[in-house]
Parts: structure tokens; sequence; C-alpha cells
């Protein structure tokens, strides 16, 4: 995998870093980043499907959403411990990457993109009629069991899972299977011609980036304790989501991350000035300027400026 | 002798175009054959039949024996037999090594994970093609059409074919390329490496193949040795006849 001491220092300092914040900020600052970190899972889970394969997806809500009302609705509704809620709500969401593979093995680019984005349309109008009294319908469903208590706790869980995850899929996609996947993103037709499976390959990716969508949906909602079927699938949410990956870096995993925090705290910070949805105008154009100075985001800048300390060393 | 590849009346349509229209040929275990013929002529559609990327009208295609029409690209690659391409299309974001890197990979994703690249065998081929070992952290979009023909080329060896099937290597080649890419085909011909060669360059086909088949509109014309067939009344039409 080619790891160097440097790889091991800054995942060390950034474990470490994380560990150290509740020390070191506010309550309110935690809050944020407990928003960060599962923005930064489910920014991850789209750049192992969209930002390797290059299969754009819209519509992430919509297997972020089955995770979350898997194990709200079992949690809630028939008293399944979450233990085993979470499991199946994993499972269920890999079933949902399923269903987003159909049409991708059959179109691709934009036409992709907007069957992606009927889904979520699609999975909002449903949870709203098909058994209401499950769902909590139009409104949702509220006093679904936490897990944690307090922002300390809550960030640490949050904390903790994201590193997992980004770890996990960091190493994962310096192995040749991440090279695999980023050739599907650049030439299926080679990829067949190379002798591999490029089908095989895609539900790989569609399958790891539901797992996480789930794993980061079920533990969102059980730290929320609500769930809200209007702000979830909203094309907002999809957007924050892209945009964080785009301008981290997409196919780097890490560039996910650095979007979602810096995203995050954009957000937060024009709060107070741009209190509406005037604010998504702010990051988009913040987002375009990055995207326009460096295509391969934030990342890329991070790396090269790294790489010119390391020669002057 | 065994059979590496036979072609059984083999028909391809397009629409109302017949693009391969009854052709049959055989090629022997070890033997390298040109395929030859004007623009146009079909040469492309019968490898992309072999390799389950056209699914042919009509017709069999056996590799080693076996009946191959119903497997995938892919299976067919793990039989034994690959191409390279016309128009390379090489992975344009990834280095030279991660480009050969695929080719070298099993298909099979638990294997991907825990087994490295295999680095020595990447140099290995991108030298066997006339790379030096500084290309190998170049990008397609700095190589030249020489070096992505050789780099096709190395891909293609990646998956340890028996059977190589070559379109237009010389294409947009130096004349020294011609002579390094003709070394190493000569040389893996002395290994044992079937091939079945597709080029428009005649003179650096000839000492390349043991044998030659042309054809036109997808169906043969000619077939023997390489002077018999481009002496060949048909053949010499064809091409003057052609968009050629
Ligand atoms: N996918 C396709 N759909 C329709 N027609 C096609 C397709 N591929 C090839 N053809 C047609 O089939 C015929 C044979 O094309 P092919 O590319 O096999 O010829 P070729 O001998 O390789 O030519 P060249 O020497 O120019 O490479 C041509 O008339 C071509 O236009
Ligand atoms: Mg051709």
């Amino acid at each position: 995998m080619g790891l160097r001491w440097y790889h091991f220092a800054l995942w060390g300092a950034f474990i470490v870093g994380l560990a150290l914040l509740p020390e070191l900020v506010s309550k309110g600052t935690l809050r944020t980043i407990i928003f960060a970190n599962y923005l930064a899972i489910f920014a991850i889970s789209w750049d192992v499907l969209s930002g390797r394969t290059g299969y754009i997806s819209f519509g992430h809500p919509f297997l972020i959403g089955i995770g979350a009302y898997t194990t709200a609705i079992l949690t809630k509704r028939f008293g399944v411990p979450v233990e085993v809620s979470i499991p199946i709500a994993v499972l269920t969401t890999m079933a949902g990457g399923l269903i987003v593979l159909l049409p991708a093995l059959r179109v691709k680019g934009s036409y992709f993109a907007m069957i992606t984005l009927a889904f979520m349309e699609l999975i909002y109008q449903l949870v709203q009629v098909v058994r209401p009294d499950l769902t909590g319908g139009t409104r949702g469903m509220s006093g679904v069991p936490t897990l944690t208590r307090g922002a300390v706790n809550g960030f640490y869980l949050s904390a903790f899972l994201m590193v997992s995850v980004a770890l996990t899929m960091w190493l994962l996609m310096r192995t040749r299977l991440g090279t695999a996947l980023s050739a599907v993103g650049m030439n299926e037709e080679s990829v067949r011609g190379s002798g591999l499976s490029a089908t095989r390959l895609k539900m790989v990716a569609f399958l790891l980036s539901a797992a996480i969508a789930g794993l980061g949906g079920a533990f969102y909602i059980h730290y929320l304790g609500t769930i809200a079927p209007r702000a979830l699938f909203e094309i907002n949410f999809a957007f924050t989501i892209i945009v964080a990956a785009l301008i981290g870096g997409a196919s780097t995993i890490i560039g996910p991350v650095i979007g979602a925090f810096f995203l995050t705290f954009l957000l937060e910070y024009l709060r107070p000035y741009l209190p509406g949805a005037e604010r998504y105008l702010i990051y988009g154009g913040v987002a375009l300027l990055l995207y326009m100075y460096q295509p391969r985001g934030i990342y890329e800048v991070i790396r090269q400026g790294w790489a010119r300390v390391r020669g002057l060393a | 002798m065994t059979q590496a590849l036979s072609i059984t009346n083999l028909v391809k349509r397009f629409g109302g175009l017949t693009a391969t229209d009854d052709l049959s040929f055989a090629i022997e275990d070890g033997e390298s054959v040109g395929l030859i013929g004007p623009n146009g002529a079909g040469k492309t559609t019968v490898f992309s039949q072999i390799m389950g990327e056209h699914r042919q009208t009509s017709g069999n295609i056996h590799l080693y024996g076996e009946e191959i029409s119903s497997l995938t690209t892919a299976a067919r690659i793990r039989r034994g037999v690959s191409r390279t391409y016309q128009v390379p299309r090489p992975f344009s974001e990834m280095s030279v090594a991660e480009n050969i890197r695929v080719g070298l990979m099993p298909d099979n994703i638990w294997r991907m994970i825990v087994e490295g690249p295999n680095t020595e065998r990447e140099l290995e081929l991108a030298l066997s093609v006339g790379f030096a070992e500084s290309d190998l952290q170049r990008t397609p979009a700095e190589l030249s059409m020489g070096d992505l023909r050789k780099l096709e080329m190395a891909r293609t060896m990646a998956t340890g074919p028996k059977v190589m099937l070559l379109d237009e290597v010389f294409a947009g080649l130096t004349v020294g390329e011609i002579a390094q890419i003709g070394d190493l085909i000569q040389q893996m011909r002395g290994d044992g490496m079937t091939f079945l060669i597709v080029s428009h360059d005649l003179k650096a086909l000839e000492p390349l193949v043991d044998r030659a088949i042309a054809i036109n509109y997808g169906a043969m014309i000619a077939e023997g040795t390489f002077t018999e067939v481009i002496d060949n009344e048909a053949v010499r039409a064809s091409y003057l006849g052609g968009v050629a």
C-alpha cells in the first residue's frame, strides 16, 4: 500500500487532535463538529461511488434515508435493540444500493444522475403515503432512541465512526481495488479489455457506498432522535454532500472529510448574517471559486503545499 | 498442431450493413497471421467479435477448442485472448505503471485487495515494449502516439494472453518505434505467442507473419503466404477501389 512515516504521523495527529477537541472548543462548536463528522461520512460514501467510478449520485439521501428509517422504525416501533437494528439498517441500505446499481448497468453520465434524483424523490413520496403508522408520514418521527447524552459523548461517537470509516476506506482505496474502481471511472471499455468485470467492480462500489451511507444514516438518526423527511430527502442536502466531496477533493477519501468540515463551518459562520437559504448561494460561490482555482480540491492544494515543504527539507 | 483460434461462418450485420460476411479461418497455436484489407473491410469488427465486445449475428468462435461466444469479454481474456485497440484507450489519469497494473490484476476482488501490485512485472512489461524506467510515472497526456501504442501493447500483454490480436500497432509510430515493436513481436513469436495482426503498413507486417488473410466487405478474398495474398488480383483491386 506504500505507507510512509508521514501517513502514520498525519493520521495520528488527526486522531489525537479530534480526541482533544472537547477540551478546546465550546459545546456549540462541538455540535457543529458532530454534524461535520456525519457529513464527512456521507461525503466519503459519495466519494467511494461517484468520486471513483464517475457514476454521479444526486440522490445520496435515498441511501442515507433507508438506513435512518430502517433503524428508526425497528427501534421505535418494534423495540428492537440498536445492536440489531443498525446492522439490519446497513444491510437494508446495501440492498438499496443494488437498486441504484440497476440503472448504472445501462446508463451513464447525466442520465444516471437524474435517475438517482428520481430515487430520492420517490422515497420521499413513499415514506409519506406507505404505512405512515410506521414512518410517521409527512411529519416524520420523534423520540427515536438516542445512543449518547450530551455534546461531548455525541462528538466522540461521531468522531470514532468518521475516523473508522475514513481510515478503512482510505486504506482500501490504496489497494489495487481502489485503482480498479478509478479505472471504471476513466474508461469502462478498457477495464473490460483488461480482463476485469466492470459490472462486478461497479457492484462493489455501490455496495461499499451504500454500507457507509446506511451506517452514517443510522447513527445520525440515533444522535438526532428525530427524523424529518422534508429535511432528509432534500436537494440541498444532496448538494451539500456532493460539494463537500468535490471541493475537498473527489476520489481521495481525505478530501471529502476536509470538504465536510470546511462547508459545515462556512455555513455555520454565515448563519448569523444569512439565516435563510441565501447561505447556500454564498457557499455555492465559494465552492465555485475554489473549484476554479483547483478542480482537484483542497486536498490537492494541501498536497502540493506539502510536496513543496518536503522539497525544501 | 492444435488450433488456437478458429472462426466459422462468422456473420455480423449492423442493420443493413454486413460487416462480417460468412468468414471462416483458423490459426494454429504459435502461428502468426496477418489480417489485411482496405479501410472499412471489417478487420476491427472481427476483433471485437472475438473479444465479445460485439456479439456476432451468427457463426462460431473457438479458442483452444472451446466455443467462447457466450462468454463475457473478461472471461475470454481469462481464457487467453487479448487485443490492442486501433485508437489507444489508456486510463487517462493513471500513470504508465498503473495502466499496466490494471492489466495485471486478477478478476477477483479479494485478491485485488490483499495482494499488492507486482511492481517488478509492471517494470518488466514497460521495459519490454521500449519504455524507460523513468517513463513509469508519466501519464497518458504526456505520451506520444508511439508511446500510447506501446502502453496499449504492455497492458494487453499484462493480461497474460496466449493469443494476441493487434490492431494497427504501427500506425503513428516512427521508423525506430516500428522496428522496436517489430522486434518485440518477433521475440514473443519465438516464445510461442500466437498472433493475429492487422496492419496497413504491409512492409512492417510482412516479416512478422507466417501467412496472411485478406478480407473485403467482411468476406475473405484471399488466403496464403504473404506474397501470394498481396499479389492476388482481388486484393490489389480491393486496395485500389477502397476508400484508402
Ligand atoms: N458499431 C458499428 N455500428 C455500425 N457499423 C459499424 C460499427 N462498427 C463498424 N461498422 C461498420 O462496419 C464496417 C467494418 O468496419 P471495421 O471498423 O471493422 O473496418 P476495418 O477493416 O477495421 O477498417 P479500418 O482499416 O478503417 O480500421 C464499416 O463499414 C464500418 O462503418
Ligand atoms: Mg479497424
